[in-house]
């Protein structure tokens, strides 16, 4: 999907936790995520905490899609 | 050296009554006995116990772990230690085997990837329990277990499912342990002996024999994708080694309902072809080192450290050569692909054994992850293949399930009671430890 989306001309971030599989299949732009059961949350935190932590890889990933890639690239999240 | 002998016990048949013993052959099991043992725990309301054999128009599902009957009857500690006896290293003495059948555990459904056993007709083909007499125990829940929708008749939507789980897979290797302490008093009709020299041992003893190691790789991925090592959650565990005889032990039993297909029931564990080929090579035409177990893990950062310690424990060991199996699909296919990489970097040579989900019509990519230096590959078959199961005379436990369960679809059982599906539903079909009987060329 990321890919066909991207031959359509729009730039795709590909958010997901196993990222060498995102390098194998071709994602351009990648943002590593929690976990596979639970990408984008925490069951660990608070619901505050959690939304913190949504907005966060959120915003990760519209820095990504803003930014120029020349090749694969992940983009660690701190 | 570490030493095991294999007491093999044939068992020709089964009789359910009221006394529990093995005599010439025929295993005789005291029901109430039985029912009592398994209803110490509170969790289950009630057991039914029957037998499936060979050839019979039977089906059973949902089929959750599959477990061979053993004792301990010389040596250090119990069978499944650290689950049904107490932990203390196990792999070395006499251990008793009740072999030609096996203790299948069924019932009202746990996780929605659980199988079907045919015992005759083509699905029979693609599970080797088939061939076993198979003692199945159909597990009740308790009601305090099904609190939150008692009308539910699909799966339990609550949060009970791991004590359900828990207590279903305990119940079978209780069975099992009671079943293996019949055979204790009882010659066995041969045994088999294996030894495995330390490491200093080995190099002097075959100095010219290239030395392997075999990497198991454990399902771990948690929310009932479990395995337990001496009793402990292998997601909890940094990658370790074994001697091959522990595992003939029960040092690893299966907690999981990943597909039927491709899971490793601890009967599988038991029975590791992988470790029993690697015996029958050994000082003949390799130097078989040794078991590294590793885990399968939902976390990247897991799955990293797991597979950078097998790969070093590989280095550690200045093995020639790996052999690695996989457990599952999917995200595990990444750690396959890891540690295959890894270890390949190391300078050691590595085989995969593994299955594909190719699609139905075989065409798609086989592995979600691939690498150029996984490049020697064992496939036990595509898990896509459609097959027609006939209807059966019997069905032991319920086929409620059969739309819902991996490999299954709305509408695979049908009117007629013929079930359409992928040979996913069907318990060990493509077993990633060669178990099965499917391969390619």
């Amino acid at each position: 999907m990321v890919k066909e989306i991207e031959r359509a001309g729009i730039p795709v971030v590909h958010m997901c936790t196993v990222t060498p599989i995102s390098m194998t299949v071709g994602a351009n732009r990648i943002v590593p995520t929690i976990a596979i059961p639970h990408p984008l949350g925490n069951p660990a935190l608070s619901p505050e905490e959690e939304k913190k932590l949504r907005r966060h890889l959120v915003e990760r990933a519209l820095e990504a899609l803003t930014t120029e890639v020349e090749d694969q690239t992940i983009f660690e999240v701190k | 050296m570490k030493t095991l002998e294999l007491g093999y016990i044939h068992i020709k048949d089964i009789i359910i009554g009221s006394e529990s013993k093995v005599e010439n052959g025929v295993l005789y099991v005291d029901e109430a006995a039985l029912k009592a043992l398994v209803l110490e725990d509170e969790n289950l309301k009630d057991v039914s116990f029957d037998v499936a054999k060979p050839g019979e128009s039977v089906r059973i599902t949902p089929v959750k772990d599959v477990i061979e009957p053993r004792a301990k009857v010389e040596g250090p500690g119990g069978i499944f230690p650290g689950m049904v006896n107490k932990v203390e290293a196990v792999g070395e003495g006499k251990t008793v085997v009740l072999k030609d059948m096996a203790v299948v555990t069924a019932g009202k459904i746990v996780g929605f990837q659980e199988g079907v056993i045919d015992m005759s007709g083509p699905g029979a083909e693609y599970t080797p329990f088939s061939k076993t007499l198979n003692l199945v125990m159909v597990c009740t829940p308790a009601d305090h277990l099904l609190a939150q929708d008692p009308d539910a008749t699909l799966p339990i939507e609550n949060e009970k499912k791991p004590e359900y789980e828990q207590a279903v897979r305990m119940a079978g290797l209780k069975v099992a342990a009671y079943l293996g302490d019949l055979g204790k008093n009882v010659t066995p009709d041969e045994t088999e002996t294996f030894s495995t020299p330390n490491l200093k041992e080995g190099i002097e003893m075959y100095p010219d024999l290239p030395r392997v190691v075999y990497v198991a790789m454990l399902q771990t991925q948690g929310l009932l994708h479990d395995t337990y090592v001496y009793g402990v959650d292998a997601k909890r565990t940094l990658s370790t080694m074994l001697w091959p005889t522990e595992i003939m032990d029960g040092a690893i039993v299966s907690g999981n309902c990943v597909s039927a297909c491709d899971k490793n029931p601890t009967y599988i564990h038991e029975n590791n072809p992988v470790v029993h080929e690697l015996f029958k090579q050994h000082g003949k035409t390799l130097n078989f080192v040794g078991v590294i177990i590793t885990n399968e893990n939902v976390y990247l950062a897991d799955k990293q450290r797991s597979s950078d310690w097998a790969a070093k424990l590989c280095e550690l060991l200045g093995v020639d050569g790996a052999i690695v199996t996989q457990e599952g699909f999917g995200n595990p296919d990444t750690d396959l692909i890891m540690n295959t990489k890894k270890i390949e970097l190391k300078g050691v040579k590595t085989t995969i054994v593994t299955d594909e989900y190719a699609g139905q019509d075989g065409k798609s990519q086989s592995l979600a992850d691939a690498d150029p230096l996984a490049d020697a590959v064992v496939t036990g078959g595509n898990a896509n293949e459609v097959i027609i199961l006939p209807k059966m005379d019997k069905v032991i436990g319920m086929l409620d399930y059969v739309d819902v369960i991996a490999g299954g679809h709305a509408g695979s059982l049908r009117p007629d009671g013929t079930i359409e599906a992928e040979i996913q539903v069907i318990t060990s079909a493509t077993n990633e430890m060669g178990f099965g009987k499917l391969s390619a060329r």
